[in-house]
């Protein structure tokens, strides 16, 4: 708050601002690529809020224009003392004082006023671009999520609209009052004496050359400050969070060392840039009282000669101080407003992502869909050069499962990514029920597919509602039916709040057998009418398996179903196998027929059963 | 925050020095209205020239003194924090590396890590504010009543009134503004962890079309977390022009109270305008002191949160160390062993183990998630110490044994893939350091890391942090070929080629039974075919040993044994 302050308050020379960590703890500044546009457009943004913030900016030009008029009240005040020694005016006296109160009254309430609207504003503000942000979240594709890190996600909808945030809240309203009292201080010096002002822009340039030697030293330190801050918290998080490793090959000492070389040259970089920065506010204190020396000297031999009163005098060091004072805030300022700037234009970007084109128009709803899947030529890549699937056809029947194996990055989940329109087909088609996928809605496509995923996803609430997820308005006996169809049903009992234990984040509290188990029976409530089970128990152990195995089985009954999966017993009973490799269908067939023709599914096969006897 | 007295002895009289440095600087600062008041009074109010250049020159000299002090200051305080912030770095990093796992526990990862970082950053800017002006606001506070007092006392009746009503204003300001912040901060957690959970469950969203759920439930949160922000931002909103209208009425109040006084003859104008002055000082003074307080009560939690860390004691103790020549290199005893991880009577994780390894000897461990197959190889390098019965390697009982010199002996790759930023063979070398490229050559192929050669940088090339840019089978080869350079004698795999396909499985433990001869293997896996031919297999069920033996004899005897082989190979293979 101090901040806001300074420079409202009328300050004859004194101590220079007190601001807690002030200059030194600043890093590089980030700086936008394109600051005016990104600054229109955040102003088109703001929308309703355009009006408010127009208010608020005339409270402030009001406000400053009424801080700008005391140090002159005052001055006039001291010459009602002063213009007849020992004579005080004191009808004159009073006005001053009278006006001088009201001025300050109505600072006060101005700034509440202004303080108060900015709240609600700048908070409506960013909740908008937060939800806007969310929303966009939803309506992007997959490929979005797959190919940025959460870590980076998160410090956009946190990090970024804050700092949107503390830029429309503190920096535009300081920028301008800041502006107001630079100008305004500037038009006041010149009125009470032309002189004076001349003779106090000596110091002028010496503020501006002193701050850039300094600024540029710092600037060059500060970056490599938070490099090496950077370095050294990447190593901390990697050795904190593999020191298991680090234990066991008894790397304790080499990364302490490590760790040693870091944080010295950390400190070596920010001890200098500590100490350039702190070199400037002494030596701007004494460039400013150097200015107001020479105001004196050259005011006193004024006031010998009686062009100028003491009162004026008085004033003009109180303006020359506002003078100068903003300036130095100013550069400061125009940073948290450039980072602000830069953030909104991360998020921006994100607003300006590619949203998962819209269902074509001729789209249709799809309800209680056969089964019926037909891949015709499909080709695929996430990228343009490199190809994932390469010409592939395949036909599904009404009711059979189908399973694909291959190595990893064969092409089994773009598969089943492309089923489900994840992604599109980059050539080809997909028909469903002897339709293009293309021509279904989205949604309703989707809706129609069961998920069993290697990472299973739960929700942090109760165990009810996560099974519930997929049917919000399934009833208490729909949902323990599922569970106990899924198999879920004998843990969850056995839990002290049964149905209503509630999940610790992504289901942290239970074994990755029990997760697999609330997935399935998640699946079991919405009863879709296709299955996808990807690499659905690869990461249990195979007892667990077993009971899982069982309400797999009971899923995929009468449904279509895609099943990936290493392990392959588990694809044994499938009705078809799939084996891809490099992008393309190499064999097709039942258990049977592929072990009887010896070829790649039969080494597979075999080279994982070796020696077992089977 | 004991922990502190270390650091305390080391700097306390560089600190005082910044502090003396600081406080004549403020005197400085202090200084300066009486000089001003007198320039104006004696010189300009007399049109004495000589006198205003005179005064002006000490003013300037007051100033270069002030500023003289102020760099001294800022360099001490330069030096004592970095210097203080590196080494309380450097001391917490030590301590969290000596650390045995069960202190480690006892703490997130993510925590630790946040400990390390923003909580030391955290206490060492307090430290640097201290020197700079935690100290020297109250220093300018106290200073410039003293002045204004001794200015004149009528006058300083104003400050009698208005330096309570700011002091209260102050105290309910952060009485109010803290628990509001706190809610603010609350909130704001809520609103990423709804964040977090969607990014992570995005999939799930859209294939269950739950859209509207999210973004009703995050627009729930999101307007909780703006009206708790609308809140505590107008609370801050009364109290600041509170204050300034306190003491700019305060102002009004000099002004007429001098101009009485000026027309008494008992006030000179200069001394009006230096009141003032000091008034304004103060006022900024009490300011910076609520900032104190709020620095003050981060910094402290930041501090309590190091301590908890530089409290913990390892529990590991050894004696001093045997050089005794180990008559069976690579043989381990389990001997009646348990084990939980609350040391205080806890679940137990591991019953009554009894078991013998023998040197060479390759053992597959088998059993379903939770049986304790981890826990159990995680007592063999002492990850852990043993709740009851004893854990012997090489004959000797571990207690007894330097944890150092007995993780040389083993090599251990983990479930979880852990890679470092650095290049391939860097990461490689971490098994042992002085090995030569061929070295990591023959490692890398026993673990069948084929892919290394074929990349264009080949062993040069960079990971990324965590190795992003290797898949998890490639990232569990290099895992093992980081352990097979370090020719241990006891070599122990967690699960770490369930990445890995079964063909190249096969080949890495031809490899390794070719090369690696004599080497005790200790294997935990999923796949019985990825331990059919080892010479013993335990099968764990909860805790407890449900059967050791050859396949061949597990088959026939062991219940859980043939439950998980029907499992993975089907009924009719029986």
């Amino acid at each position: 708050m101090t901040k806001a302050n300074e420079q409202r308050t009328t300050t004859p020379p004194g101590p220079p601002p007190l601001r807690p960590g002030g200059a030194h703890h600043r890093g590089p500044v980030v700086k936008p690529r394109n600051f005016k546009a990104t600054l229109k457009r955040l102003w088109e943004y703001f929308g309703r809020e355009r009006k408010m913030l127009t208010l608020i900016f005339l409270f402030i030009l009001i406000d400053s224009v009424i801080v700008l008029m005391n140090p002159y009240l005052i001055g006039k005040a001291v010459d009602a003392m002063s213009l007849k020694p020992g004579k005080v005016d004191f009808n004159f006296l009073e006005i001053m004082i009278i006006i001088l109160g009201a001025a300050y009254l109505a600072d006060a309430v101005l700034n509440f006023l202004q303080g108060w609207l900015m709240a609600g504003v700048a908070q409506r503000i960013v909740k908008g671009l937060r939800d806007s942000l969310f929303k966009k979240l939803q309506k992007l594709p997959v490929s979005f999520f797959d190919s940025r890190t959460h870590g980076e996600l998160m410090s956009r909808l946190s990090n970024d609209v804050d700092n949107v945030s503390n830029s429309i809240s503190q920096s535009t309203t300081q920028l301008m009052s800041g502006v107001i009292v630079i100008a305004g201080s500037l038009v006041m010096m010149i009125i009470l004496s032309p002189i004076l002002t001349l003779a106090s822009m000596i110091t002028v340039p010496l503020v501006f050359l002193l701050t850039r030697t300094i600024a540029k030293r710092t600037s060059v330190l500060f970056k490599n400050q938070q490099m090496q801050l950077g370095k050294l918290n990447g190593h901390i998080e990697e050795t904190i969070s593999g020191i298991e490793v680090v234990k066991a090959f008894n790397h304790e000492d080499k990364v302490i060392e490590e760790f040693e070389e870091v944080n010295t040259k950390l400190r070596e970089v920010g001890l200098k840039a500590q100490i350039w920065s702190g070199f400037l506010m002494p030596i701007m204190n004494v460039i400013n009282n150097l200015g107001f020396t020479v105001v004196a000297i050259v005011g006193g031999l004024l006031a010998v000669k009686g062009h100028i009163t003491v009162g004026a005098i008085a004033s003009f060091i109180t303006y020359s101080r506002q003078f100068v004072r903003p300036l130095n805030d100013l550069a400061n300022i125009f940073n948290i407003l450039q980072s602000g700037v830069a953030g909104a234009e991360r998020v921006f970007d994100i607003i300006d992502e590619q949203e998962e084109p819209v269902d074509v128009s001729h789209a249709v709803q799809l309800v209680n869909p056969r089964g019926h899947v037909v891949f015709d030529n499909v080709s695929f890549g996430y990228r343009d050069d490199v190809p994932i699937l390469k010409n592939v056809s395949f036909e599904a029947a009404i009711g059979t499962s189908i399973a694909l194996v291959g190595p990893t990055g064969a092409g089994k989940t773009t598969i089943v990514n492309l089923l489900t329109r994840f992604y599109d087909v980059t050539g080809g088609r997909i028909l469903l029920d002897g339709r293009d996928i293309r021509n279904y809605t989205r949604d309703s496509l989707r809706r129609c597919f069961g998920f069993v995923l290697q990472d299973t996803y739960l929700f942090s609430g109760t165990i009810k509602e996560n099974i519930k997820y997929g049917k919000p308005d399934a009833t208490d006996e729909e949902v323990k039916a599922a569970a106990v169809m899924a198999g879920a049903d004998l843990f969850i009992k056995r839990l002290p709040k049964q149905y209503e234990t509630v999940l610790a984040e992504n289901g942290g509290n239970l074994s990755q057998g029990e997760r697999q188990l609330l997935a399935i029976a998640r699946v079991m409530l919405a009863k879709p009418s296709l299955l996808i089970l990807d690499e659905a128990t690869s990461s249990i152990d195979t007892r667990t398996e077993l009971h899982i195995q069982k309400a797999l089985l009971s899923l995929m009954k009468d449904r279509t179903s895609f099943i990936i999966a290493h392990r392959l017993n588990t694809i044994r009973d499938a009705d078809c196998i799939m084996v891809i490799d490099h992008g393309e269908i190499i064999e097709t067939g039942s258990h049977k027929e592929l072990m009887a023709k010896k070829a790649r599914y039969y080494e597979m096969f075999s080279s994982q059963f070796k020696n077992a006897g089977a | 925050m004991g922990f502190l007295a270390k650091y305390i002895k080391t700097y306390w009289k560089s600190f005082s020095i910044a502090v003396l440095f600081l406080t004549i600087e403020a005197i400085c600062d202090l200084l300066q209205p009486t000089v001003i008041a007198i320039i104006i009074d004696k010189g300009v109010a007399n049109r004495d020239m000589d006198y205003v250049l005179k005064m002006g020159g000490v003013m300037l000299l007051i100033t270069a003194i002030g500023a003289g002090a102020a760099s001294t200051r800022s360099i001490m305080a330069s030096i004592v924090s970095q210097n203080f912030g590196t080494e309380l770095r450097s001391d917490l990093f030590k301590k969290i590396q000596s650390l045995a796992f069960r202190n480690l526990d006892k703490f997130d990862r993510a925590s630790l890590v946040t400990r390390m970082t923003n909580d030391v950053t955290q206490v060492q800017i307090f430290v640097n504010g201290l020197m700079r002006i935690f100290v020297k606001a109250p220093l300018l506070a106290i200073g410039g009543l003293i002045m204004a007092t001794r200015l004149n006392l009528h006058l300083a009746v104003v400050l009698a009134v208005v330096v309570p009503i700011v002091a209260v204003l102050i105290i309910f300001n952060l009485k109010l503004g803290f628990p509001r912040f706190t809610k603010v901060q609350q909130a704001l957690d809520r609103v990423n962890g709804v964040m977090r959970e969607y990014l992570s469950g995005v999939r799930v969203v859209k294939a269950f079309n739950r859209f509207d759920v999210e973004v009703a439930k995050f627009s729930t949160e999101n307007e909780h977390f703006k009206e708790e922000s609308v809140a505590a931002n107008r609370l801050m909103a009364v109290f600041s022009p509170a204050i300034m209208l306190t003491v700019n009425l305060g102002i009004v109040v000099v002004l007429w109270l001098g101009g009485l006084g000026v027309n008494n003859g008992t006030i000179q104008v200069g001394h009006v305008i230096a009141f003032i002055n000091y008034m304004t000082q103060i006022l900024f003074s009490l300011m910076m002191i609520s900032m104190v307080f709020t620095m003050f009560v981060r910094a402290k939690a930041s501090a309590g949160r190091i301590g908890e860390v530089f409290a913990e004691e390892n529990q590991l103790a050894w004696k001093d160390d045997v050089k005794s020549q180990p008559e069976e290199k690579g043989r381990i005893d389990f001997e009646h062993v348990s084990f939980s991880y609350d040391a205080a009577g806890g679940e137990p994780v591991l019953k009554d183990i009894h078991l013998s390894i023998l040197p060479g000897e390759t053992v597959g461990i088998i059993g379903s998630t939770g049986s304790g197959k981890t826990t159990l190889v995680g007592l063999i390098p002492r990850f852990y110490d043993v709740t009851g019965g004893t854990m012997k390697v090489d004959g000797e009982d571990v207690k007894h044994v330097n944890p150092k010199r007995l993780r040389d002996k083993i090599a251990f790759v983990p479930q979880r893939n852990v890679l470092f930023t650095g290049t391939v063979a860097e990461n490689i070398r971490w098994g042992k350091e002085d090995a030569t490229q061929e070295e990591i050559e023959t490692a890398a192929a026993m673990a069948c890391a084929d892919f290394i050669e074929s990349s264009p940088e080949g062993y040069q090339t960079r990971i990324g942090q965590g190795g992003v840019n290797f898949s998890g089978g490639q990232k569990q080869r290099l895992s093992i070929a980081r352990a097979l350079v370090k020719q241990p004698e006891i070599l122990i795999l967690d699960d770490s080629t369930s990445a890995v396909d079964v063909a190249t499985e096969a080949k890495m433990k031809a490899a390794l039974k070719k090369y690696a001869n004599g080497l005790t293997t200790i294997i935990i896996a999923q796949r019985i075919s990825s331990i059919i031919d080892a010479d013993k297999i335990v099968v764990l069920d909860r805790g407890e040993i449900a059967g050791i033996g050859t396949h061949g004899e597990l088959i026939t005897d062991c219940l859980v044994y043939q439950e998980i082989y029907r499992s993975q190979m089907g009924q009719e293979a029986l």
